[in-house]
């Protein structure tokens, strides 16, 4: 078990890396800024002097549309970056457990999309506020969807739902594996053991910091469907 | 003639270069500044209606430099450029008496229609 001060070292470490990262997104920002204003400038020059029926107008003319849309992708890219970077600013926050899983799933989508997955969200409809720690919730609920992404042949749908049961706020993301539920439910209970407690396989370390966020992990077999895997969180997490 | 100046505020000096012409070229009166302590100087030779300021810069920041423009220019309207929105930075500078904020890189013609409603406010003060 990690003493409190290995624990404070992990908290400062990953605080260290957000705010790197945080702080190179703002200078590619600045980059891509640049960009934009030249490239601007070139559309603005262009319609201004050029004749039209000069050959290379329409595709100057296109190129700098390109450039344009690559820049807004960019920057689309950087506001997801400075997201996460800032979600290892602080180890508890308030939070919208919806909000954290729609960043996470746009975190995986890229995941998704190279195994040719559909990943798709049901959101509860209304905010589910609890306090905790944003970068171990999002690493938690990453890493079951992207279990759920590896396991699921071609074409197959993963989602992710969240629901309030109680007192407790859940995460359901459904498991294509090929790995049936009991195994599944075997692997997660041997995982919460005592013995299992330095066990560095990704399940293990998932849900050893499931249990370190006071969540607990359960699995479902659907009659004749997929398998869910349902982490439930408190509406307020352990702090160090 | 212009309807109004604009006063634009950045580090980055090929940045200020390329938004400067291209506001020229749409006929706005554009002067510029690549820190603070300059755009606070040419404030005190020239009266803008509008001063576009970046938020990040070296020296003295951007919420310095509008804490000082509302206290000795206070018809003067400021823009916030920040780098993401909804920020420390940028809601700060909303209560500082920033007009409003502009997310980079930006949107040259959003960023017209924003310096307008700006300039029409500080004509009215």
């Amino acid at each position: 078990m990690q003493t409190k001060v290995e624990e404070l070292s992990r908290v400062k470490e990953i605080g260290f890396m957000g705010k790197v990262t945080a702080s190179l997104s703002h200078e590619i920002k600045n980059t891509l800024a640049i960009i934009n204003e030249s490239v601007g400038l070139m559309g603005d020059l262009l319609r201004q002097d050029t004749p039209e029926n000069w050959p290379q107008y329409s595709r100057l003319t296109e190129l700098t549309a390109s450039i344009e849309e690559q820049v807004q992708r960019n920057a689309d890219i950087i506001k997801r970056l400075n997201q996460f970077a800032h979600s290892m600013d602080k180890s508890v926050v308030d939070l919208d457990l919806n909000e954290t899983v729609r960043q996470t799933v746009v975190l995986a989508q890229r995941f998704a999309t190279l195994r040719r997955v559909n990943l798709e969200t049901q959101l509860h409809s209304t905010p589910l506020h609890l306090q905790g720690d944003p970068f171990r919730l999002l690493y938690v609920i990453f890493g079951f969807i992207e279990r759920a992404i590896n396991c699921s042949p071609r074409e197959a749908e993963v989602t992710v739902k969240t629901a309030r049961s109680g007192e407790m706020f859940q995460v359901t993301v459904t498991d294509h594996g090929t790995v049936g539920a009991d195994d599944i439910e075997a692997l997660v209970a041997a995982s919460f053991s005592a013995e299992a407690e330095h066990g560095e396989s990704d399940l293990a370390v998932l849900a050893q910091t499931m249990k370190a966020l006071g969540g607990t992990i359960a699995v479902e077999e659907g009659a004749g469907g997929p398998s869910k895997v349902i982490l439930s969180f408190p509406a307020s997490m352990p702090t160090i | 003639m212009a309807e109004y100046r604009v006063l634009l505020v950045d580090d980055e000096e090929e940045f200020v270069s390329a938004l400067s012409e291209r506001l020229m070229l749409r006929g706005i009166e554009v002067d510029s500044a690549l820190n603070g302590e300059e755009a606070l100087a040419r404030m005190e030779e020239k009266e803008f209606e509008v001063v576009i300021l970046d938020v990040m810069m070296p020296g003295l920041s951007g919420l310095e430099v509008l804490r000082q423009i509302k206290s000795t220019h206070p018809n003067t309207q400021v823009i916030l450029l920040t780098g993401h929105g909804a920020t420390r930075e940028g809601m700060e500078g909303m209560r500082l008496g920033a007009f409003d904020y502009l997310i980079k890189p930006v949107d040259i013609e959003e960023m017209l229609e924003k310096m307008k409603e700006a300039a029409k406010t500080a004509h009215t003060d």
